[in-house]
């Protein structure tokens, strides 16, 4: 029996699955595509049938044995085999080469390429004749012509295989690519906090599915805010794995210090050990305390922040290494204050360094008057997304977007603060929505003021009876902020929050008896206050309920 | 503590309607008073039942689950329900829930009863 060693374009050689052909009826079997599965199937079993008929009437066909010889890209072999004329006997292929001495080793004496177009697919390789005597000429020839069929034939069947395994490995990295993305929307912000008078808004677009842009928001402990974005060198996946773990350091960084400088220094030493040597991350970091505007400022590489201001655009300045470059790099905080009716402008650098057709970058002039003319964040966000669209029409996205505006409103941070206490006793609720409402009174309109009512009354009667369990000794405590822009409502109690999500509850689905009469409460919150956030606060859990005292242009992203 | 009650009474509408006044605040704590009431309309024979929710003052999500429990109530009895007297917020509320869908929603208790 024989055994030929496929040899691909790229010079790899695959061996499995064989292509085998037998040696006494010079009968070719090739494994047949994926798709004709069940021909091949019905083909091996005739070919098995067949053997074991042959093998009743002629048992010598005993002796028969395969020839496993796995050929090297690199064996000498192949570059012979390449120019070579037809069958060759052993002793005169190349003495050097391993496989030919594994060929050897194995009985066989004449060696077959398998050529098409010039280029050699296969080898076929023969032991001595069951007859014992020498191929003859008229073997050769007969070997000759059929390797002449058999190599093209051999060649449609490997590149319709490569084929199939290129199809198979592109579903399977996509569905990979989907999952990572998904993984990697969990580093961002799923929703933009509420601040008190400020407005943030983002926008996110990687070039690929994934990307090495981040930004995020994070409360501080003492009442300030950090805002953090960065850019990992690089896109695809090997970005968006650097991408999330810088975002997890800045995390843990943020809880041991609230200094921007600090929080570089720290996350660079850590990100260097784990950094493959040709990345690095630019990034930057704000930490902005609400009431006063006043803003610390430090920055890793990253592009400078647009500052719309009165009319005028101004840029924020800091220096500093990009992070995961070199041990040891120091940063400084910048001190400046955002002054109301500020709208700064983080970003990355895929909209400065867009090209359009012409092979112009969008720059940052163009970034510029996009800041100049914004009259709030959301504008901002949009007009600049359609002009880079206009300036870059018929231009792939070269690198991530990354947009985040933060507006400061005319009177921002919170004008007064209430905040009181009720037992956990039934009906407890209603006094609370009472106290709320006298709070409040003509910050909302009177339809406002009702839905507010409601979801406060809704919140107190969770709080009251699941996150106290009706423990009298418990209180549920009530925050109301009131800022020009908002009116949020804290209720914080001593539970855990809701676990999981309630049904959706479905008037349908109750009346046929599929769902419980009741489970209205958290949906009728949602449903009738602007945002609802859940926050966990030591052992205490607040579900915080806000209204806008006016409508926000545009969507939060 | 404002726990008040809800306050409940129920009127014949002949020929084959009845009105049940539901009036102070609505919740599930008045689930055995309402479902009693019920009861008293359905054994006047009244095929139609109006809500007059013209003197509630407050109803919370327990109130919103005790009328679907009313609602299957009368649909196993081939009643059709209806409301009258919501305000603005309410009448949002039942429409936000799809409660409206099953509940009609009317200006008047004549023009509850007369729709068919």
């Amino acid at each position: 029996m024989t055994r030929t060693v496929e040899s691909r374009e790229d010079g790899k050689v695959v061996t499995d699955p064989p292509v085998v052909l037998t040696r006494t009826p010079g009968v070719a079997t090739e494994p047949a595509p994926r798709r004709g599965a069940r021909r091949r199937a019905a083909k091996e079993a005739r070919a098995a049938r067949k053997a074991a008929r042959r093998a009743e009437l002629n048992p010598t066909d005993s002796r028969a044995t395969t020839i496993e010889v796995r050929i090297d890209p690199g064996d000498p072999l192949l570059t012979f085999l390449q120019d070579a004329p037809g069958p060759l006997e052993i002793k005169t292929l190349p003495p050097t080469s391993p496989a030919v001495a594994r060929l050897r080793e194995q009985g066989a004496q004449v060696v077959v390429p398998l050529i098409t177009s010039g280029e050699l697919v296969g080898v076929l390789a023969l032991g001595p004749r069951l007859s014992e005597r020498t191929y003859t000429r008229n073997d050769r020839r007969l070997l000759d012509s059929l390797t002449r069929y058999a190599a093209p034939a051999l060649r449609l069947g490997q590149v319709m295989r490569q084929q199939e395994n290129e199809v198979r490995d592109r579903e399977r990295i996509e569905q990979e690519l989907h999952v990572a993305q998904l993984v990697q929307q969990q580093f961002l912000p799923a929703e933009l906090p509420e601040l008190g008078g400020w407005h943030v808004a983002a926008f996110y677009r990687p070039a690929r599915t994934v990307g090495g842009d981040f930004y995020d928001v994070i409360q501080l402990a003492d009442g300030r805010v950090m805002v953090v974005t960065g850019d990992v060198t690089d896109k695809g996946i090997p970005a968006a794995l650097v991408m999330a773990s810088t975002t997890a350091l800045l995390r843990s960084a943020a809880e041991v210090t609230s200094s921007p400088s600090e929080v570089l220094r720290r996350v660079n030493e850590l990100l260097i050990p784990q950094i493959p040597m040709n990345m690095f991350v630019t990034c930057q970091v704000l930490v902005i305390e609400l009431d006063t505007g006043r803003t610390l400022f430090a920055n890793a590489g990253h592009n400078l922040p647009y500052i719309s201001r009165a009319g005028q655009v101004v840029q924020l300045a800091a220096r500093g290494m990009p992070l995961g470059l070199m041990p040891g790099s120091r940063y400084d905080d910048v001190e400046t204050v955002i002054e109301p009716d500020d709208i700064v402008l983080l970003y990355s650098d895929g909209i400065t360094e867009q090209h359009d057709r012409a092979g112009e970058m969008f720059g940052f002039g163009r970034t510029g008057e996009v800041v100049a003319g914004a009259r709030s964040g959301d504008e901002l966000v949009d007009r600049a997304i359609e002009s880079l669209s206009a300036f870059s029409v018929g231009v792939e996205q070269e690198d991530d977007i990354t947009l985040v505006t933060l507006h400061r409103g005319r009177s921002s941070g919170y004008h007064d603060t209430v905040s009181f206490a009720v037992p956990s006793i039934a009906g407890g609720e209603r006094d609370v929505m009472d106290r709320v409402a006298a709070i409040v009174e003509g910050a909302l309109p009177a339809r406002r003021l009702e839905d507010l009512k409601t979801a406060v009354s809704e919140t107190a009667m969770n709080a009251i009876e699941h996150g106290n369990r009706g423990d009298q000794n418990l209180d549920v405590e009530v925050v109301v902020r009131r800022t020009a822009e908002s009116i949020t409502v804290d209720v914080a109690d001593f539970g855990r929050g809701r676990r999981s999500e309630a049904d959706i509850p479905d008037i349908d689905l109750k009346l046929a008896g599929l769902q419980a009469p009741r489970g209205w409460g958290l949906f009728l919150v949602r449903e009738l206050t602007d945002r609802v956030e859940e926050i966990t606060d030591g052992d205490r859990h607040i579900v915080r309920l806000v209204m806008h005292t006016t409508e926000h242009e545009g969507n939060e992203s | 503590m404002a726990l008040s009650a809800a306050r409940l009474s129920v009127d014949t509408y002949p020929p084959n309607a009845a009105v049940i006044q539901v009036a102070g605040d609505v919740t599930a704590a008045c689930e055995q008073d309402l479902m009693a009431a019920h009861e008293e309309a359905s054994d006047t024979g009244a095929k139609v039942i109006v809500l007059d929710f013209t003197g509630m003052d407050y109803m919370n999500s327990g109130g919103i689950g005790m009328l679907v429990t009313l609602l299957v109530r009368g649909q196993r009895r081939q009643q059709r329900i209806a409301a009258v007297g919501l305000t603005t917020h309410y009448r949002q509320i039942f429409e936000l829930t799809r409660l409206d869908e099953a509940i009609g929603l009317f200006d008047t208790t004549a023009a509850a009863v007369a729709t068919r």
